[in-house]
């Protein structure tokens, strides 16, 4: 059972909360016990069933304690399916949640959301702005995600969460790809997921780099220039990507630059297939900046940034236009930044009347 | 937008080319600027890189509606 605390009133709660250090800054619902089981009550799950341990703190994510952080971020009930598969795939050991949470690295699982729970769990939005604020279901479900993190995980800057810096992306970082906009197959159905299933993807991401390139249909290299760029900015010498190497990443597509490809003729995985192919240094230019990384290499030895192409996420969501985003990655802990996808069920829930 | 009403503004005869995509924000921008029924037109969108041939479409397909906005 959670530890229950008492204020006199909702603001004073607030306050207690925030000098507890149980928010992430911003203000927060209050998660009161009739609120709690509202949405414990939405699972169809029992509150004291343990989804896993978090780390760094080891604490017991228990669905109660999951809907505690859902509350406070201002989930409704039709978010809850897609909170669950979210914690759950945090929560897989391959995602090396605790050294994610640790590291000094500025990374934050990012939540790609696929499926008919796009639109079942509040509509969850694809298009203009979808990373940024406006839309509830995006910024409450990612927000429950991380202060689950934070509560049940334990993760505290400069104690437990040493992130140097940090992102924005470390408030809410959730998404759903804009199927209906894309050119290719849901990202969901690429992994082997039937079109009717629903799912979480979710990989530690760095905050979204910008890639300019303004297309040409009169040029045949159209789809090769866009391509250049974004191999540019996914993999720039920069990265943990190009320097550890072997970390999967995120290419954020907007739909007139997803067209340009498919009309180059390429699939989803013929994108991951070139970037693969196109994102690496020799060690020699690694050495250059970065020298303790590369030592005992062949200086003219090409290092690929990526183990395979698999490990390139390419999704298209976004508004349409010059820009199309890269999330480079971190690239440690045991798994090297696995993608972990978890099936959205939402036929266990309850309606819960307003 | 803003540069229309910038125009219109002048005295000048003004018409906005809105790609189908920016047409809220066209409507935003408008009512924001105090021009709310400045004459503008929707285009398809996108419109830039998608070649010559189409661009050239595009014209022929508005000039009619183009000149008759601006002669209003």
């Amino acid at each position: 059972m959670t530890h229950l605390l008492q204020a006199a009133d909702e603001a004073e709660a607030l306050e207690m909360l925030h000098a507890k250090g149980l928010t992430d800054g911003l203000p927060v619902v209050i998660p009161t016990a009739e609120r709690v089981d509202r949405l414990v009550l939405a699972t169809g799950l029992q509150g004291a069933q343990v989804l896993g341990e978090m780390g760094p703190g080891g604490g017991a994510a228990t669905v109660e304690k999951v809907a505690v952080s859902a509350v406070m971020a201002g989930c409704l009930p039709d978010h809850m399916p897609a909170v669950l598969a979210a914690i759950k795939a945090i929560l897989q050991p391959q995602f090396d949640l605790t050294e994610m949470q640790a590291t000094t690295h500025c990374t934050a699982p990012l939540i790609i959301v696929n499926g008919p729970a796009r639109l079942a769990c509040g509509d969850i939005a694809s298009g203009f702005g979808a990373l940024g604020p406006g839309f509830r279901a995006n910024a409450s479900i990612g927000r429950a995600v991380r202060l689950a993190m934070r509560n049940i995980g334990g993760a505290h800057p400069g104690v437990s969460d040493m992130a140097l810096l940090g992102h924005p992306g470390k408030f809410s970082y959730c998404l759903a790809e804009d199927e209906e906009s894309s050119p290719f197959d849901p990202l969901h159905v690429s992994m082997g997921y039937d079109i009717e299933q629903s799912t979480v993807t979710v990989l530690g991401a760095e905050a979204p780099h910008s890639v300019m390139y303004a297309g040409d249909a009169d040029s045949s290299d159209d789809h090769l220039r866009l391509l250049t760029v974004l191999a540019i900015g996914l993999g720039n010498l920069a990265t943990n990507n190009a320097i550890l190497t072997g970390g999967a990443a995120t290419v954020v597509l907007n739909p007139e630059h997803a067209a340009i490809l498919a009309a180059g003729g390429l699939s989803r995985s013929d994108i991951c297939q070139d970037l693969f192919e196109r994102c690496g240094h020799t060690a020699e230019a690694i050495r250059a900046v970065n020298p303790g990384f590369s030592s005992g290499s062949k200086p003219q030895s090409f290092r690929r940034c990526f183990q395979d192409p698999s490990q390139i996420i390419v999704l298209v969501a976004g508004g349409s236009g010059l820009y199309s985003m890269v999330m480079p990655s971190w690239c440690a802990g045991a798994h090297r930044n696995a993608v972990v996808t978890e099936e959205i069920v939402l036929n266990d829930f309850c309606e819960i009347p307003d | 937008m803003s540069d229309g009403i910038a125009m219109a503004r002048r005295g000048l005869p003004a018409l906005a080319l809105i790609t189908e995509a920016f047409w809220p924000q066209g409507d935003f921008v408008a009512k924001s600027l105090g021009m709310p029924d400045i004459p503008r037109l929707k285009l398809p969108h996108p419109i830039a890189g998608t070649g010559q041939v189409k661009m050239s479409q595009v014209a022929e397909m508005l000039t009619d509606s183009m000149l008759e906005a601006l002669s209003a």
